[in-house]
């Protein structure tokens, strides 16, 4: 039977009172790269810990290579690896022990294939030069570093990242981004990142999820986002009588109008063709000065989209009160 | 290798040098107390420098055994607390024990891999002070017949003599005894550092309920409820020092203290296989 490497369905997690996932449905494949995206306080981090079987679901289902991660926990981080934020290392040990450590215990032991293996990862991740140095002595952008060259030595089937970003400087930026392309191209691996940079979200990934106080209310690629968040603009030029008149020409000729003000009107893409405007402008006594298409950046779209679903009632936003049920 | 692992983590931790030098500084303090106790009694009229006794009844054995049991009662139960109370707790707080949960290690053998670890460190750090206690007494005193009279130390119940060899020997089982003594306190620190998330607050409440628990054991008032608490055997020890040695007590006692470390570790166990990290 074929699973997707990671499956969430209607995961709830509830802290007390508080939810902090409220039956969140998503899937991962492998060869894809998904991003979690939404503000602090989303159910970012709970989702991941949930995924990695450090916490339980208080409903819900979650399978990761179709286990439950919290009762096979060990099984599962046989091919994930997990990166949390901030990344927490003995500050006692070197970069170098710490990989070897970290490799040994997931191999019973470390041979010379992978202590080169281990030298060639530091190196990649341009911390070889500082790999006998105590991890005390790093920066936190060097255990960013690190917390990388773990997650990929040795190269997993899933790997998921909490702000795998931050403190890295622009360079290591784009090296991350190589190295997660690379990873998903050449080795199938599935990745999952939660982020706060749409840069990043929207150069790299194949999916995103947006999640809102424990609500996922975006779930698809970033072009979609992008789709949503784009508008036709539409700039009148003319006495305000002439222009409302010809808005509501627009409206009777069933054009949907999203909002007006000064002149200026926007609606949905694809509403009207520009000749056709044109022609209904005219027909008014207005002269039609501007007619294009508005595309959005990702942020700007992200943050219309969480503008919106704040001002959803709360019953639509997913904070019911779940029971515990036994989904799988 | 999660065991390598361990030991590299706790070597390069500082906490057994830490454990090493206080615990020869609590000696050589030992022996300014000892050393003093005499000229303060007598306004400075003794001959012989360390008691009111003479040397046939002090020397580096009394002083090892006096110094041995202070230790055990008062300042080795503290590093238990602390090696037992640092182990998990403190991955709890710095966020590691994220990094190892995400590797392919069961509870189980992080469990139990920190306890050997936990359990080794202590009965160094025992091994250890016997070890400088009896060294000290050595330098500084000799060596000689072991003495031991009734006292309010309650060391011995009626007049004991070891000959110096029988006393050694003595000290060689009181290592493993003493070890077995403390894994009480180690274990209850275990079990405490699986429900905080700070290893000082592990230590703090893990040696405040030892020091209450020791306390109501040596008090009359609460006899009844001194065979319900570890620490009314954690001198069992002291019956090593006998002439004639009663094993079946002695051996009783132990099992208990066992079986009072083997309760805490079940809790603690059953704590840390089934709580969430958040």
């Amino acid at each position: 039977m074929n699973h997707a490497i990671l499956e969430v369905d209607g995961a709830v997690r509830r802290f007390g009172k508080r939810i902090a996932l409220a039956g969140v449905s998503l899937n991962l494949d492998s060869r894809k790269i998904l991003a979690l995206v939404g503000p602090n306080g989303s159910g970012k981090t709970t989702l991941l810990k949930i995924l990695a079987g450090f916490l339980k679901p208080t409903s819900g289902c979650v399978r990761v290579f179709g286990m439950d991660p919290f009762a096979f926990r060990a099984r599962v981080m046989v091919d994930a690896r997990f990166a949390f934020a901030p990344p927490a290392w003995y500050p006692q040990l070197t970069a170098r022990e710490t990989l070897t450590f970290l490799v040994g215990i997931g191999n019973g032991a470390v041979d010379r294939t992978d202590r080169a293996r281990i030298s060639h990862v530091l190196d990649s991740v341009g911390l070889l030069e500082r790999a006998d140095d105590r991890v005390r002595v790093f920066s936190f952008g060097m255990r960013q570093r690190l917390a990388l060259a773990q997650a990929i030595l040795p190269t997993p089937k899933l790997l998921v990242l909490d702000e795998p970003t931050d403190g890295l400087d622009p360079l290591a930026i784009l090296e991350l981004r190589a190295v997660l392309r690379r990873l998903r191209d050449e080795h199938g691996v599935a990745i999952l990142l939660s982020s706060h940079l749409m840069t990043e979200v929207e150069h790299l990934v194949d999916t995103m999820a947006v999640l809102h106080e424990g609500s996922l209310i975006f779930n698809g690629p970033p072009t979609e986002l992008l789709r949503d968040g784009q508008c036709l603009r539409l700039a009148l030029d003319g006495t305000t009588d002439v222009v409302a008149r010809t808005i509501a020409l627009m409206r009777e000729e069933g054009v949907v109008v999203a909002h007006q003000e000064n002149g200026y009107v926007t609606m949905p893409v694809g509403s009207i063709t520009l000749a056709h405007a044109g022609k209904l402008a005219d027909r008014c006594g207005a002269v039609l000065k501007e007619f294009h298409e508005q595309r959005p950046t990702l942020e700007a779209a992200l943050l219309d989209r969480l503008r919106t679903a704040r001002e959803r009632p709360p019953s639509s936003s997913g904070s019911t009160t779940p029971s515990r049920t036994d989904e799988c | 290798m999660l065991m390598r692992f361990e030991m590299l983590k706790l070597s390069r931790s500082g906490r057994p040098v830490v454990a090493a030098v206080s615990l020869a500084l609590f000696l050589v303090l030992m022996l300014v107390g000892f050393y003093t106790y005499a000229q303060n009694e007598t306004g400075g009229q003794v001959d012989f420098r360390y008691t009111f006794e003479n040397r046939s009844y002090f020397n580096g054995l009394t002083f090892a055994i006096y110094a041995f049991y202070f230790g055990v009662a008062m300042l080795l139960p503290v590093f238990a607390a602390i090696e037992g109370g640092s182990q998990i707790a403190a991955e709890t707080a710095a966020g590691t024990i994220h990094t190892l949960l995400a590797r392919p290690l069961s509870r189980p053998k992080i469990f139990l891999t920190k306890l050997a670890v936990a359990v080794i460190f202590l009965a160094l750090a025992v091994g250890f002070f016997l070890l400088i206690a009896l060294l000290i007494g050595l330098l500084a005193v000799g060596w000689g017949d072991l003495n031991l009279y009734p006292g309010v130390l309650q060391m011995t119940s009626r007049p004991q003599h070891l000959t110096q060899s029988e006393a050694l020997v003595a000290f060689a089982m009181a290592w493993p005894a003493a070890t077995i003594t403390l894994l009480a306190p180690l274990t209850l620190s275990f079990l405490v550092s699986t429900w905080v998330r700070n290893p000082v607050n592990a230590v703090g409440v893990s040696v405040s309920v030892y020091l209450v628990l020791y306390v109501i054991a040596e008090v009359h008032f609460f006899r009844d409820l001194r065979p319900f608490l570890f620490t009314s055997y954690g001198s069992y020890w002291r019956g090593l020092f006998r002439s004639d040695v009663y094993w079946p007590g002695v051996l009783q006692d132990a099992c208990k203290l066992l079986a009072f470390s083997m309760f805490f570790l079940a809790l603690a166990y059953r704590r840390f296989s089934r709580r969430e990290e958040t």
